[in-house]
């Protein structure tokens, strides 16, 4: 009977979002898309971070490869829109492997430093390509709606969080979660753990590949700035913390809480929105250090354990 | 002569970037802790300096008693209201304390925008420079090159020296065993944090003078100080110094051969070439 | 099965200047509980750390059923057979007892719920029944080695390498602990335990032991005689015993 009421909202979620774009003016649906954008990079962060334990604060490195990847097709190679996209991941998951086997050796903070600095040279290299236009940016003909793009960003974000939900059921995802915990250990128990965590690389950088894939046909201009954001970098982990690092609905409630009032921020203080978003990640490590949906689901069952 | 300046240059660099990473080291080897706000205490003391001099004239080496107390003020702070309050489980006590850095650094290069504004500032103090045969070497740079040193060896022997340097040696290099003879771990941990940040505040007036900052540039410090570090060895101070050296002198050379963007990822390719080939940082980790 | 289980050849390890073990070498036979000893610093975990895979030896050879296993990666190792207990519990904090279990069951399991299922069996074996769904990191110490043993049972191995069970335990858990390992000998399964003190116990639950001091192994033996050995009673007291 609940699974039957969970499907049944499930789809009714489902067929709102499918929607919406229609019944929206340019603002509202401008606000859906940054949230379902949001929603995708918090899944993706949280595979790595979260499920494998290896914090990368350099997720940006493969959306920005993503973005520009398309940008160049479509612009230079007039590929139509989806494929291009589609490209971008594709490119940004094939370039993770040689960089997974450099960078998985290092554990903790020399992984999410290195992963940063990785970030940077990306942004640097993908920059020196003449075609890019470098720091002027690069400018796409127009060939695909908004609407499009949100569909488009839509998928991804629902697959992110499908790759998420198998992770967290299945053997794989159980064999990450044990390398997080104690790697050594893990691989005395039979764990692969550079397989492991070659594959939650893998798609911790095919979903963001994608995304800048849509973002940057949704700005139909890219830059440097823009589509090596280190705002979008900073939010996306934000939200996944918030919500609660490695669990399956934590970076969709942190990206649903978050987006709101990162949009309200943006709008009214510009100047010290980095500021205001820095101190509150600051303020929830504290306050709540597992996050909003471990949080709850304690209480909850401490609730149940006094019932009995 | 081109390479003997650009090694003059990259000495003068490194001398100040040992005064940096000596900082960052302090704090990692006691707490274990990557602090990713270090370059933005760096770059908000360098911009703090400015100010001072411009609107108030005072001259950026007196400066430096001021932005050694608040950083020193401001690290402990940091530890006792921050880092303190998180959860201790092993799991997740890096992983927290790295990204409650990296938000605190956000937090500052925010606050020091609103502040500060941000524009590319600096001290306009000593411009003249040195002739040695042949050479160029600006007298600010030298200056903060000499100030850097002196420093970095007070901080030495403050480590080396006093009951609270001892500590927090101890601390870093076996926690059990200090724990063990009744020092109190708590409050090492926040000398640490707060020398380790008055360091990084004394290296950020330094820079005042050599170059031009702005508040956002705090990554870049970071990033360099930890550089440093990967490439000495972590908890290695003697190292410190070599990977400050070497990495100053990749900096004047890249710059002026490869340009300043490609200049900008000298920092990242060096120490991940390190961690690659050398784990351990060039000199090795001290036994933890 | 003609040769030994386990041959462990002339291993040697050094690190940062210590040789931690030199020229080791030792054999398991099948269905053999084999009582590695020595005082503390001997070298045991560092030779569990070789067979298990995470550690290379810089010589020697270490061979399971007849191929050699150095150099293989830790997983491989466990998979071929070989489990491991350590000194120091590490649990898989946040995940659950059966889950902490089922990782080591997924060796043998085709599918995840197989796996849980079966972890549940061992995780009931060993008195955990209880606990199952509370995280690890809830559990007490003697709770946790009995987690470390069952972790290392869902592998269903042949052989499994014990690195201090005994420590912390109290002496009606020592019991418990002792008649777990004669167990194994029931069910076929091959045990290298190491211990630092000489204990009764060990002495009646093992078929052989191996003494180690300072990285070298300075006797082998049945218990009775390794008991009256002097070399073995100089490692431990320093000097021999007048009239021993």
């Amino acid at each position: 009977m609940r699974r039957a009421l969970i499907v049944a909202a499930a789809v009714a979620v489902a067929a709102l979002l499918v929607i919406a774009p229609h019944r929206l003016n340019g603002y509202g649906l401008n606000l859906l898309y940054v949230t379902v954008l949001s929603v995708g990079l918090a899944y993706g962060w949280n595979i790595i971070s979260g499920y494998a334990g290896y914090f990368s604060f350099g997720q940006i490195g493969f959306f920005g490869v993503g973005a520009y990847a398309t940008g160049l097709l479509v612009a230079d190679k007039g590929w139509p829109w989806m494929a291009a996209a589609a490209a971008g991941g594709v490119l940004a998951c094939a370039l993770s492997v040689p960089l997974g086997y450099v960078m998985l050796r290092l554990r903790g903070p020399f992984f999410a430093m290195g992963m940063f600095g990785m970030a940077q040279m990306v942004r640097v290299l993908v920059t020196a390509i003449p075609a890019s236009g470098a720091g002027a940016g690069l400018f796409l003909p127009p060939g695909s709606g908004i609407v499009e793009v949100y569909y488009w960003t839509l998928a991804v974000a629902a697959g992110a969080f499908g790759i998420t939900l198998w992770l967290d059921r299945s053997a794989f995802g159980l064999r990450l979660q044990a390398l997080r915990e104690d790697e050594q250990v893990a691989g005395t128990l039979g764990v692969d753990a550079t397989r492991a965590k070659t594959t939650a690389f893998a798609l911790s950088a095919l979903i963001p590949g994608l995304l800048g894939g849509g973002y940057a046909l949704f700005l139909t201009y890219i830059e440097p700035d823009a589509a090596f954001s280190s705002r979008l970098d900073l939010q996306s982990i934000v939200m996944a913390i918030l919500g609660g690092v490695g669990t399956l609905w934590g970076p969709l409630v942190g990206a649903l809480v978050m987006t709101q009032i990162s949009e309200a921020l943006w709008a009214r203080f510009p100047q010290i929105y980095l500021m205001i978003f820095g101190g509150l990640l600051v303020v929830l490590l504290i306050a709540l250090p597992r996050g909003i949906v471990p949080s709850v689901t304690a209480a909850i069952a401490r609730r149940r354990a006094h019932a009995r | 002569m081109i390479v003997a300046q650009l090694a003059v240059n990259g000495i003068l660099l490194g001398g100040v970037l040992a005064l940096s990473a000596l900082g960052f080291n302090i704090i990692f080897g006691v707490m274990r802790v990557v602090n990713l706000a270090h370059g933005d205490f760096v770059v908000l003391a360098a911009v703090f300096t400015v100010f001072a001099f411009a609107q108030l004239g005072i001259n950026p080496l007196l400066v430096l008693p001021i932005t050694i107390g608040a950083g020193f003020v401001a690290g402990a702070l940091v530890h006792v209201l921050l880092l303190r309050r998180l959860p201790g489980e092993v799991a997740s006590a890096e992983a927290s304390s790295l990204t409650l850095t990296f938000g605190l650094s956000y937090f500052l290069a925010g606050a020091g925008l609103a502040t500060f504004g941000g524009r590319f500032v600096s001290v306009p103090y000593l411009t003249g420079a040195y002739a040695l045969g042949g050479l160029q070497i600006p007298q600010a740079k030298l200056l903060a090159f000499a100030v850097a040193v002196v420093l970095s060896l007070a901080f030495a022997l403050v480590l080396r020296a006093t009951r609270v340097g001892r500590a927090i040696r101890a601390t870093s290099q076996n926690l059990d065993g200090a724990l063990a003879c009744g020092v109190d771990v708590d409050r090492v941990r926040t000398a640490g944090f707060a020398i380790g940040t008055a360091v990084a505040t004394a290296a950020g007036t330094l820079m005042s003078f050599v170059y031009n900052l702005n508040v956002q540039q705090g990554v870049l410090f970071t990033v360099n100080a930890f550089a440093v570090v990967v490439i000495g060895g972590l908890g290695n101070y003697t190292g410190a110094v070599l990977g400050a050296l070497i990495l100053g002198l990749t900096e004047s050379f890249a710059s002026y051969y490869a340009g300043a963007t490609l200049a900008e990822a000298a920092p990242y390719l060096l120490f991940i070439l390190v961690l690659l080939v050398a784990p351990n940082g060039i000199l090795g980790r001290r036994t933890a | 099965m003609s040769g030994p289980l386990l041959a462990v050849d002339d291993v040697s390890v050094a690190f940062g200047g210590v040789q931690a073990l030199s020229d080791v070498s030792l054999e398991v036979r099948e269905g053999e509980i084999l009582a590695l000893i020595g005082p503390n610093g001997a070298g045991k975990t560092t030779l569990f750390n070789v067979i298990s895979g995470v550690l290379r030896p810089d010589r020697g050879d270490v061979r399971f059923n007849g191929s050699s296993i150095v150099g293989r990666p830790s997983h491989r190792i466990a998979k071929a057979g070989i489990a491991r207990t350590y000194q120091i519990v590490r649990p898989f904090a946040r995940l659950s007892v059966v889950d902490n279990v089922a990782v080591g069951a997924l060796v043998h399991a085709p599918t995840i719920a197989r796996a849980r299922a079966d972890a549940r069996e061992v995780v009931r074996f060993v008195g955990l029944g209880a606990l199952a769904e509370r995280p690890a990191s809830s559990l007490t110490l003697t709770q946790r080695k009995r987690l470390e043993v069952a972790r290392a049972l869902a592998l269903r191995p042949k052989l499994i390498l014990l690195d201090e069970v005994m420590a912390g335990l109290t002496p009606t858990e020592m019991d418990g602990m002792a008649e777990f390992v004669m167990g194994l000998r029931e069910r076929g399964i091959a045990a290298v335990a190491g211990v630092e003190h000489v204990m009764r116990l060990v002495m009646r639950i093992s078929h052989r032991i191996v003494v180690l001091d300072a990285g070298r192994r300075i006797a082998e033996g049945d218990p009775a005689s390794i008991r009256t050995n002097p070399a073995v009673i100089e490692a431990y007291l320093g000097a021999p015993l007048a009239g021993a």
